[in-house]
């Protein structure tokens, strides 16, 4: 959609203000991460000079390497049970005819608005209980890190919307052609579903990314830790080296971006299909 | 019929994984959370007393009763005009029976049920009621709009698309630990915060933004001269505090938002814009009849997801949460942590946290119900 | 028949998970004389990073190496107080509690006390046979003990305490014409509006000049409270006592500076320490153990100046300090794996491994005789020593299974105080609430 030649300053003037506003405290932050201890002290703007060193630093302290290894697995698990889990759910939710379809869905719509603080105690007692039952260990290990968000609603949410979106004519020939809803989904939803798909692995990345007080709880070593145990050692404790806890950050957010910057343009495209319709 | 039943069958075939998770690690909590409320439980089960905890939180169930007698005489009276409306009576009478069955309804509801039950409940839940409610108030139709406004802005640019996504998304994506860290920083009292150093280039006088527990209207008052105000300056806005947290907030949502905006508006096909041009429509005539509507759902989704995130939000409130802003900041999950952590009464906290379930889950049905029927979902 | 167990075991979990079921093993701690910690595994969960967690580490391995009833503790980092409270929480609950030992706070440990998640550690201390000779035990700081001993019952044995230290900045306070810290709050209050008038002649920054930032922490006013001979509680320790004349004195002063505007709030995390090594406040109120932190603060922000520790100012014949600190609580178990816990305690106490610890961590130690093995470490940190020296004027908070709660409202009324209520109100509605808390 081309804009008016007069308007265009108006365009991009809107677009930095924001862009100034959204970057300007990461900018701070990777400022922050590149001074020595006294510039950080004495609240200055711009570090004299990189202190690389800042990095090094803290990747050896915080034992960033092995915790990369572990948020890696764990988000390679993670996003692939929530897409096939999400996926199977919203299948249904979506395209089919069944008795109680409203109460499921509302009910999956339920889970989400419970805060954490209080399901948390629960959600380890099952974990427990599974872990004595269960022919594999779930706690110190990746099932008590990913199977509980592996259905997640949000995703089985956006997955919906997509779904219904899509024209009943192309479930209509591949009846004709005899294939059942399974092969329906996974051979022409599925390759369809590209892009919601990757939208949902991206915030499931993310929010796995991210998640710090329930991976402290099911788990006793650095063995399945993420990285943001790793971070959170860091930034809490004691000494204000801010300079280094600013390196730190910028480490652990820097393979998100890195994945959002690989994906966006997907990423975007998965949102624009589902439609969001209701 | 057989078909029908395998058709069903296939349906809870595909359900049964997400289900299994969903109702052991979703819906277990929730109705554990309440079976311990019905305690007294600290960090294990001592004695069942009940609903105790909910007439200690909420206050006395006579007012619960005003309370929902008042929204019966509330939803009766929008009915009725509807109804009336309906069958087609002058409009004049129409207002008259509706005002007249309104008004007490109205009075009902909050005289004898809210004030009632804020007089009588936990002061900590009424007011964490209050300081969720500004919150969320505060944040989402300021960032819905900016997230509108960049989404667009963004979809009419050429150049430099992908920067300025990344850009936007860059607060999304930073953990909240070091993010809200930053923050704090940004909005300390010092008087070389980034915070003040900014308002002090316009002449302002520095404040103390996240240990300040005065709301903004009454330190507006206090910066226009006026030295005295009366006390609902001070309780019926958003603290200070709360305000810079509301930024944050803000900051970290807007990005999201617009990225999922701009997939919406990208998804609108090209020959609506066509047709409005051919018909002369200026930039904003076709912003407001074609883009906003067909944009709608989008919004309605993300102001869904919004509202219950703000409802639940808690660990940036938490972190950026000083002595200072008193209990200015302190959204129920704040109030619900406290109860858990610092004074070890699970029972209470758990019986705390089903009232914000139900309270979340009769906003998002009303959310449906009102804002839901003005999506405009296509032709 | 898996199941069937299955379906019991929702059932179980959902009715009786914390139905308390678990056995608690008080009964059986009658014959501790005859148990064998033989081979036992001991899991011990703390908060500590870095370099304090390298060091407990090392003293760890020690133990595993040297003790002789081949007990092997593994030490675990698991997250700050909050996450190991979550952790203790849970494990209580599912009756799986994976660790022996765990470092808490005394109301954490009063909580898990009465859900049966710890144990008395009385019995251990003084069985013939795995306790102490009664030297030992005098050895002990009894105040410490005492802080952790909770109607009879020892919920907690203390590894280590710090200290509420009046850091001051020595150059400064010559260039406004003294030699050495305020003696009492008089003239505290007067050296602060010195520096209020004439900024360090080091600061890179001389528009903020100030006396002292305030940090809105309850231990900061019990020290203010202590030093002026008062205390948070009544003469037995059963009641708050928070409407004395030595709590409005202190609050009143802070008040009266700020007002002045030469004392400000400590607004940010570790805003003091920041903003006494770049030389903006002549004062600050903090904890011993940021003792290292200050030293390389100073030599970071590049001003190098000299500087000292010392007691808050003080009003009577001797000082008084606070002293505090999380304990280590023994976590129900076999009686076999409780004792080997203790053994481990008991190791980690004793004055040599107390040296090690406190060479790494800089907490005080809480055997007297530590301070012969010391004497090195003293004269290479002298700040330290003469924190050490003050360990005889200690005194600690208040006891009272409420105080957390309580230590909440103090903040509240301290922000009340300093932003200009009314006083006798402020103080009346905190004693009145204190006071509600033994209640509930």
């Amino acid at each position: 959609m081309a804009i008016k030649g007069g308007k265009t300053w108006l365009v991009y003037g809107g677009l930095g203000l924001g862009g100034l506003a959204a970057g300007f405290p990461f900018a701070w932050m990777l400022l922050a991460s590149f001074m020595t201890r006294g510039e950080s002290l004495r609240r200055v703007f711009l570090p004299e000079s990189l202190q690389w060193g800042n990095y090094l630093k803290a990747w050896q302290e915080a034992d960033f390497g092995l915790y990369f290894e572990n948020s890696l697995i764990i988000a390679v698990i993670q996003v692939s049970g929530t897409l096939l889990f999400s996926l199977l759910a919203a299948y249904p939710l979506a395209r089919m005819e069944f008795r109680g379809r409203d109460t499921v869905f509302a009910g999956v719509l339920a889970t989400l608005m419970i805060p954490e603080t209080v399901t948390i105690v629960p959600n380890f007692l099952t974990i427990t209980w599974l872990h004595r039952n269960m022919p594999f260990a779930w706690l110190n290990n990746w099932p008590a890190m990913t199977i509980p968000f592996m259905a997640s609603a949000f995703s089985i949410f956006l997955l919906r919307q997509f779904m219904r979106g899509i024209p009943n004519e192309l479930w209509d020939s591949a009846r004709i052609d005899g294939a059942g809803h399974v092969r329906f989904l996974f051979q022409i939803l599925l390759p369809l579903c590209r892009a919601p798909l990757l939208t949902v692995g991206m915030f499931t990345y993310i929010g796995s990314w991210n998640a710090l007080a329930w991976p402290l709880l099911v788990t006793n070593t650095p063995d399945w830790r993420p990285i943001s145990v790793g971070l959170q050692q860091f930034v809490s404790e004691a000494g204000a080296e801010v300079h280094l806890q600013m390196a730190g950050a910028v480490i652990a957010t820097v393979p998100v971006l890195l994945a959002y910057f690989l994906i966006q343009r997907e990423f975007t495209e998965g949102i624009s299909m589902s439609g969001l319709k209701g | 019929m057989d078909t029908r039943r395998t058709e069903q069958l296939t349906a809870w075939a595909f359900l049964t994984p997400a289900l299994v998770v969903l109702v052991g690690f979703g819906l277990f909590p929730i109705g554990y959370a309440f079976y311990v409320s019905l305690h007294k439980w600290r960090i294990k089960k001592e004695a069942l007393i009940g609903f105790e905890h909910y007439v200690r939180a909420l206050g006395d169930p006579q007012h619960l009763v005003f309370l929902l007698l008042g929204v019966g005489i509330v939803w009766a009276a929008y009915r009725l005009r509807s109804h009336l409306l309906e069958r087609g009576l002058p409009s004049a009478y129409v207002y008259l029976a509706w005002g007249i069955l309104l008004l007490p309804g109205l009075w009902v509801l909050f005289e004898l049920g809210l004030n009632g039950l804020a007089a009588t409940g936990d002061p900590a839940l009424y007011n964490g009621f209050k300081v969720t409610f500004f919150y969320a108030i505060g944040t989402i139709p300021l960032q819905l709009s900016l997230a509108t406004g960049l989404a667009y802005l963004l979809f009419k640019s050429m150049r430099a698309k992908g920067t300025f996504r990344i850009l936007f998304f860059l607060p999304y994506v930073t953990p909240v630990i070091a993010s809200a860290v930053v923050f704090r920083t940004i909005f300390s009292p010092h008087p070389s915060s980034l915070a003040n150093r900014f308002w002090s280039t316009f002449g302002f006088e520095n404040q103390r933004w996240l240990y300040e527990s005065k709301s903004v209207v009454a330190l507006f008052l206090q910066g226009v001269g006026m030295e005295t105000w009366p006390t609902w300056v001070d309780s019926c806005f958003p603290s200070m505090a709360l305000t810079s947290i509301i930024l944050y907030n803000i900051w970290v949502y807007v990005g999201y938002d617009t990225v999922i905006l701009l997939a919406g508006l990208s998804a609108i096909p090209r020959h609506y814009y066509e047709a409005a041009e051919m018909d002369g429509a200026n930039g904003w005539q076709v912003f407001r009849h074609i883009t906003l509507p067909l944009v709608s759902p989008t919004l309605f989704f993300l102001s869904m997801v919004a509202v219950i995130g703000t409802f639940k939000a808690f660990n940036h409130i938490y972190i950026m949460r000083t002595p200072g802003a008193r209990e200015s900041v302190d959204v129920l999950s704040v109030a619900i942590f406290d109860q858990i952590f610092e004074f070890h009464n699970a029972g209470y906290a758990s019986a705390m946290a089903f009232v914000l379930f139900v309270a979340i889950l009769v906003l998002t049905l009303l959310q449906n119900q009102v804002l839901g029927k003005r999506v405009f979902y296509g032709d | 028949m898996k199941l069937k167990n299955g379906i019991a075991g929702v059932l179980c979990a959902v009715l009786s998970a914390c139905g308390g079921q678990q056995e608690t093993t008080q009964e059986q701690q009658t014959d501790i004389e005859t148990l064998n910690p033989e081979g036992q595994e001991v899991v011990f969960w703390y908060q500590h990073t870095r370099e304090r967690e390298e060091a407990l580490q090392k003293l760890i391995a020690d133990f595993n190496q040297s003790n002789s009833h081949g007990i092997s503790v593994r030490g675990e980092y698991v997250g700050r107080y909050g996450d190991i409270y979550n952790k203790m929480n849970v494990g209580i609950q599912s009756g799986s509690l994976a660790a022996s030992l765990v470092v808490a706070y005394q109301n954490q440990a009063m909580a898990y006390y009465q859900a049966d998640g710890i144990v008395d550690i009385m019995p251990y201390m003084e069985s013939s046979k795995w306790g102490f000779s009664p030297e030992e035990r005098q050895d002990y700081v009894q105040a410490f003990l005492r802080q952790d001993n909770v109607g009879g019952a020892q919920i907690g044995f203390p590894p280590n305490r710090s200290m509420e230290l009046l850091y001051y900045n020595l150059d400064w306070l010559r260039e406004l014409g003294y030699d050495k810290p305020p003696a009492n709050w008089d003239e505290f209050a007067k050296m602060c509006r010195l520096a209020k008038q004439r900024p360090f002649s080091k600061s890179k920054d001389t528009s903020r000049s100030l006396g002292f930032l305030l940090d809105i922490d309850t231990s900061r006013l019990a020290a203010m409270v202590f030093s002026r001979g008062g205390d948070l509680v009544n003469a037995d320790g059963t009641a708050y006592l928070l409407d004395s004349p030595e709590v409005r004195a202190a609050l009143e002063l802070m008040r009266e500076l700020l007002a002045a505007g030469v004392i400000d709030v400590a607004g940010e995390q570790d805003a003091e320490l920041n903003e006494f090594v770049t030389g903006q406040i002549l004062f600050s109120q903090d904890s011993s153990s940021g003792l290292p932190f200050y030293k390389s603060g100073i030599e970071d922000s590049g001003l190098d100046f000299e500087w000292g520790v010392t007691h808050p100012p003080q009003t009577g014949e001797t000082p008084v300090v606070d002293i505090y600190g999380a304990s280590v609580s023994i976590c129900a178990s076999t009686p076999e794996q409780q004792l080997a816990a203790w053994l481990f305690l008991k190791w980690l106490t004793a004055p040599e491994q107390q040296a090690r610890w406190v060479r790494a961590s800089n907490y005080f130690p809480v055997r007297k005789s530590t301070a012969k093995e010391l004497q090195g470490y003293f004269a290479e940190n002298p700040h330290y020593g003469v924190a050490f020296s003050m360990l005889d004027y200690g005194k600690s908070e208040p006891t009272i299974a409420s105080y957390q709660q309580v230590r909440r409202l103090i903040q509240k009324a301290m922000v009340e105080a300093i932003e200009g209520e009314n006083m006798d109100q402020v103080l009346a509605n905190l004693q009145l609430a204190a006071n509600k808390t033994i209640e509930q």
